[in-house]
């Protein structure tokens, strides 16, 4: 018996063991990274290419800090992806409302036209898109990004509106219309904040990957100074290639803004990120 | 209530913003597309209609071979790294004797909130031929097997797609994950108890009710690598020579580098075509397991 119990745990400690192996591979590289962006070359190449840094070089991010714009692409990411999602937020709370409350003949057919969005991908709409852009003047422009962003936002943040709104029972609109209450007072002082939850998960989700976007931002930003932070890094890559630490700093300093985010609100974030299945499962 | 309910103006003020601004940056981008993939054009002068042209000379085109191999194989990374070995990961996981298990799943997700391009450069410095990490492990353990990761006309694609597979394991992790949990505990006691091993309950019980999420997984992972790009331009742009091209780096390099934007569109509609093609094959797939 007691032999069959030190069996089991011995089970369950192997059993353990590939979860704690991918823990380092998922986890080591950025530690690497870490470390890098406090050592000189020769310590990263020759010395001590695993450990530690035996000796903390916080110059590499003053040199990366000051020499190079990245206040600029943080700012203009934060400037982006703020405007975007909120806008994105309204739109589709509008729209789901719209079609989730109000009674009207083509509210089904307006729906799956909106669902339709969220099956293309975004591949087929780069060419049109970037004259499109460029015919309206708004190239290296924040407009440029902000736009099209809100606009690949809505179909999947009107869906998750939309079956968050219809479970809300029909009784609400009775008695605010019985309340005397005009339909922007409901949808402003009732269904808003009831939605509250839905709203948090949708911008969490349109936050990080309008923060996080890099296609778009590559084809239709030049301007070195409306560069949003995942196009301004490409820069580095080549003026920074002999100098491994400075390049270590800058990708750190990219990094833990979104770290942190994650890292203080890691349920949310992961709800947000997989909600998805939901709603296209 | 139907009146109050249906007050026109309000409908007016909800509905056109969202639905202008979806048709103008989506829809009709969507339609230009496919009509212009029939012109000759190069997106200033005036286009003019050529038919089938485009598409004919993409099938005869050397880069159409080489981009379907690679979005095959960077699909194929993506599908036996993140959902084999997530799906094993998840198993294990779930358990709840295993201790330290919020810990793995943050450190699993990490990486997925990353800028593509932190990735990206970070697995640049790691391939290193001389000075990166996945070589020197090589010398360390003693293993002979150093390479030029991604200068290899073989294997700079599967070098690649492991960046991605590596970045979004968490994001698939947390589907499955999810999936596993969903699975209701007495189930799977049922079949212990019958005498299945664990392993054997998990794979005739927890797995074939985790369908959605699976159909859901291999959309997701077919589809990205079918379409990925980014991972390349940043990475080795494409090369070495025209090895590392995918449908998505064609677009780009026909519209944007070449001005040949007619052929590009009609790259897009192929691309689109074989998406769909890929997700309703995956979608039959897992529903006819359904009815056995």
């Amino acid at each position: 018996m007691n032999s069959k119990t030190t069996f089991r745990s011995i089970g369950q400690i192997l059993l353990q063991i590939p979860l704690w192996l991918y823990f380092i591979v998922s986890i080591y590289p950025l530690f690497w990274m870490i470390s890098y962006s406090l050592k000189n070359n020769d310590e990263i190449f020759v010395t001590n290419p695993f450990g530690l840094p035996t000796h903390f070089r916080f110059e590499n991010y003053v040199n990366a800090w000051t020499q190079f714009n990245i206040p600029r692409y943080f700012l203009n990411s934060f400037v982006v992806s703020t405007i975007s999602t909120l806008c994105i937020l309204l739109l589709a709370l509008m729209f789901a409302f719209a079609v989730a409350r109000m009674q009207w003949k083509f509210r089904s057919a307006v729906r799956t036209y909106m669902i339709v969005g969220m099956f293309m991908p975004l591949q087929v709409i780069m060419i049109p898109l970037a004259i499109l852009v460029r015919d309206f003047h708004l190239t290296n422009t924040f407009g440029a990004l902000i736009i099209p962003y809100i606009a690949i936002g809505l179909p999947f943040s009107t869906m998750v509106f939309y079956g968050f709104l219809v479970s809300i029972p029909r009784e609400i609109e009775e008695a605010a219309c019985i309340d005397g209450a005009s339909i922007y007072r409901l949808f402003g002082q009732v269904i808003l904040p009831l939605a509250l939850p839905a709203i948090a998960t949708i911008a969490i989700f349109q936050f990080l990957n309008n923060w996080n976007e890099f296609t778009l931002a590559y084809i239709l930003i030049s301007d070195e100074n409306m560069k949003t932070l995942p196009l301004g890094l490409l820069f580095f890559q080549g003026s920074y290639s002999t100098d491994w630490g400075a390049m270590g700093a800058v990708m750190t300093i990219a990094s833990i803004p979104m770290v942190l985010v994650y890292l203080l609100l890691s349920e949310q974030v992961e709800r947000a990120m997989t909600v998805g299945s939901a709603v296209k499962g | 209530m139907n009146k109050y309910l249906g007050n026109k103006p309000a409908l007016a003020l909800f509905l056109l913003p969202a639905l202008l601004l979806y048709s103008v940056i989506l829809i009709y981008p969507v339609l230009q597309t496919v009509l212009r993939s029939f012109y000759d054009w190069d997106g200033l002068s005036t286009a003019s209609f050529s038919g089938l042209a485009n598409y004919r000379e993409l099938f005869s085109d050397p880069l159409l071979a080489t981009s379907l191999k690679n979005g095959l194989l960077f699909a194929v990374v993506l599908a036996v790294f993140q959902i084999g070995l997530g799906t094993i990961l998840a198993l294990v996981c779930a358990n709840p004797k295993i201790r330290g298990r919020k810990l793995l799943k943050t450190a699993y997700f990490i990486p997925v909130v990353l800028s593509v391009t932190v990735v990206c450069q970070l697995w640049i410095a790691m391939y290193d031929p001389t000075n990166g990490l996945v070589n020197k492990l090589f010398e360390l353990l003693h293993i002979p097997y150093r390479q030029n990761w991604l200068t290899s006309p073989t294997q700079s694609i599967i070098a690649i797609a492991f960046v991605n597979a590596w970045q979004f394991m968490g994001y698939q992790f947390s589907l499955l994950y999810a999936g596993v949990k969903a699975v209701p505990e007495d189930y799977f006691e049922a079949a212990t108890i019958d005498g299945c091993g664990k392993w054997r309950a998990h794979l005739h019980v927890t797995l074939p009710l985790m369908r959605e999420t699976f159909k859901f997984c291999f959309t997701i992972a077919i589809t990205s690598g079918i379409g990925a790009f980014v991972q390349m331009l940043i990475m080795t742009n494409g090369g070495p020579g025209t090895t590392n091209y995918t449908l998505t780096f064609m677009i780009y390099r026909y519209a944007f580098m070449e001005s040949n934007y007619g052929y590009a569109c009609a790259v897009s509609v192929l691309l689109v075509m074989i998406s769909l093609a890929a997700t309703l094959v995956i979608n039959k797939v897992f529903d006819r397991g359904q009815n056995v």
